[in-house]
Parts: C-alpha cells; structure tokens; sequence
C-alpha cells in the first residue's frame, strides 16, 4: 500500500486483553510472529495496547485520516498475520465496488474516435 | 507395458542366448553388444522393438525354454517393477510439495510462473528511483493473464492477485500487443518481442463484497455466500519500444509491421 512510493498505513495499534480467552490468538501473535512483521516494516509505527475485559482488535491509521478496525477474536496467530499484512497492504480507501479496472487521466492518445474520424492511407 | 514386455523378452534373450549353442554361436557377435548397448543407454520403447523384430528366429526358439527360466524371470521383472513404481510416487510427492509451500519454491519456479502469465518481479522500489515521470503521449496495449489493457504512462490498474510481488515492488510486464504514439503505431503479431512496460506494485486489496443470492422458487432453496476478490493495483510508470516525441531512444524501426509482412510473404513463398 504506497501511493507513488509513499507508504499509506502510518500506525498500527494491536489492542488485546490479557485475561480473556479470544486473546489468545493474539497474545500468541504477538510473541512469535509481530517482531518479525515490525522488522519487515521499519516505515510503520507498531503500538501494543492492553485493553481488558475487551475482544482483542488491530487498529490501522492511514494518511488519508481514514481508521481501520479489525476485530481479530479467536483468531489463530497466523491469520491475524494474513489480517495485519492486508492492513499493511491497502491504502485507507473506502471500500467501494470497482466502477473500472482502468483508471487514467489521458484516455486518448491519437485522438478520440468518432464516426465522422477518416484515417488516410 | 511395453516396457514390462521389452524387459521380459530382454530377459529372455539373455537366458536363451547361453542356452541355445548354435544359434548363439551364429548371434553372439550381433546380439551381445547390440543387447549391451540398449542396456547400458536408456532408449525409447520402440529401439527395443526395432531390435527385436529382427532376431525373430531367436524369439521363436527362445519361446519354447521360457518355462524353464519362470522364476529368475519373474523376480527380476517384479524387482524392475517395482523400483519403477517407487520413483514414480516419490516424484509425485515432491512435485505436491512444492506447490503448497510458496517459502520453500525455489527461485526458478517464483520467476516462471509470472512469466507465464506476462510480467516479470525486477525488485523493489528504491528511495533513489525517480520513477514516476510527467505524462508522455504514448500507450500500449500489455496483456496480463487473460485480461488487456490499453495503457499509458501515470495509468492506474487493477488485475487479480499477483503473485511473489509486495507493496511498493517494481515490475516489467512483457506482453506487448501494440504501441502508439501521436505519430507511429506498431502492431505485434501477437506480441512486441522487444517492448517493455514498467510498473510499480502500490496496492494488494480486496474489493467490496459480492452477495451471491441463489434461490429457486417454490422449493425451499435459498443460498446467501459473500465474495471478496483479491485484487492488485499497478501503477504504469514507462513504455519502452516506441520512439517518443521529445526523447532520443536507440529503438526498432517504425517500420516493424512491414519487416514482418516481408517475412510472412518470404515464407509462404
């Protein structure tokens, strides 16, 4: 997730609990694999916050001031990874239906075509 | 089969060739090293029956000792057998192996599969690439998988999931059906050999989701299931192989399509 090179996901807050049991995918997350995840991304500001009485949630803040909440209760380790690289690979856009796989700015190179368009030979 | 069968009279030839006095006299010269080269070299199935279709005098005679030898026979060919079988599943499970475990592939298998497909992984982006340039007057057409695109320099795209490429990697995709600028056009017949269209991976997301509504009337049948599609968004940054209007290239000539006419017409004559 980069606009032009510049990464989008600015935070991220791993929130969990320590008591409860659907923090135990997390709690495991964040033992084994989360050093790594941080490695990988020096450009991402990683917080670990303990929120108890509370199912365990990861928080993306983008650049585009947009906030992303995944609940992440009774999760394994493994698929709160594949979660947090999702956040770490979208840009914050609002999630609408694709109205184009194409989108430019110059959609006409040679010229727009029209019926009344004669090409010479 | 025939490899079982080519064995078998293989075998057999071998035995009856010690037994038979005469004949062997009269074939040991031709048979032992003509048997031994096909031994020794792995051939295909029909050297073995070249070979044999010309010693049938020997066939037939051997034949009739056959029974004599059965049990030697059937243990070496049961040994061959089953050695072969052995390779054959222990090949299988590698090959599911690698499949599933995309960390364990190895080089060769991360660079072919993209490639089938119609681009290449260069890398990923560095902080001194200056790699997103003004807007040239130039586009391509560029295939990826099934799907095509006309595109041009600062264009977004989105294609299905791309694999063993992150956020922020660059990519060269290398099927090229056509370019164009405001003075040229080239056409690939299907594709540009020597074009190039440069990319830079920005995004790995998933669309909104599909509600897939099944429902047959009268029947009790209703079915709700959610899909989300696994989409990758490129960002074009350069197209190589066409002359652009302001910038000096060492590039193919305009006239490509014509050189392939020529060809085309060389040959059919």
């Amino acid at each position: 997730m980069s606009l032009r090179g510049v990464w989008q996901l600015k935070k991220l807050i791993v929130s969990f609990c320590d008591w409860g049991g659907s923090s135990r995918g997390i709690r495991a997350f964040m033992e084994s694999e989360l050093p790594a995840f941080i490695e990988k991304n020096p450009q991402l500001e990683v917080v670990t916050e303990l929120n108890r009485g509370y199912h365990p949630l990861l928080k993306g803040f983008y650049k585009n001031k947009n906030e992303r909440v995944v609940c992440v209760k009774n999760m394994t380790p493994e698929d709160v990874l594949q979660c947090a690289s999702r956040l770490r690979n979208s840009q914050g856009r609002k999630v609408l239906k694709l109205k184009t796989r194409h989108v430019t700015k110059h959609p006409s190179v040679q010229g727009t075509w029209s019926t009344d368009l004669k090409i010479a030979n | 089969m025939a490899n079982r069968r080519c064995f078998q009279t293989l075998t057999r030839c071998l035995q009856s060739i010690r037994t038979l006095s005469p004949i062997s006299e009269c074939l040991a010269p031709y048979t032992a090293p003509a048997l031994n080269q096909t031994l020794a070299a792995t051939p295909p199935n029909y050297f073995f029956v070249n070979k044999f279709n010309v010693y049938q005098r020997a066939a037939v005679a051997m034949r009739s000792f056959c029974s004599r030898h059965t049990d030697s026979d059937d243990d070496e060919e049961e040994d061959y057998e089953t050695e072969e079988e052995e390779l054959d599943e222990d090949d299988d499970d590698d090959y599911g192996e690698n499949e599933e475990d995309s960390a364990n592939l190895s080089a060769g298998e991360k660079v072919k599969g993209p490639t089938e497909i119609g681009y290449t992984v260069l890398g990923p982006l560095q902080k001194s690439d200056r790699v997103f340039k003004l807007y040239e007057p130039v586009f391509a057409v560029v295939q990826i998988g099934s799907h095509q695109f006309k595109v041009s320099n600062g264009d977004t795209i989105y294609t299905e999931r791309l694999k063993h490429c992150d956020v922020n990697d660059k990519l060269v995709l290398n099927k090229v059906l056509m370019l164009g600028s405001q003075t040229q056009t080239i056409i690939g017949r299907p594709i540009l050999p020597a074009a190039a269209v440069h990319a830079v991976v920005e995004e790995h997301a998933l669309d909104a989701k599909v509600i897939i509504f099944k429902k047959k009337r009268r029947k009790n049948y209703r079915r709700t299931k959610g899909h989300r599609q696994e989409l990758t968004k490129l960002r074009i940054t350069d197209i190589q192989g066409i002359e652009k209007p302001e910038n000096t290239m060492p590039l193919p000539p305009p006239t490509k399509e014509k050189e392939k006419a020529e060809k085309k017409v060389a040959m059919e004559a």
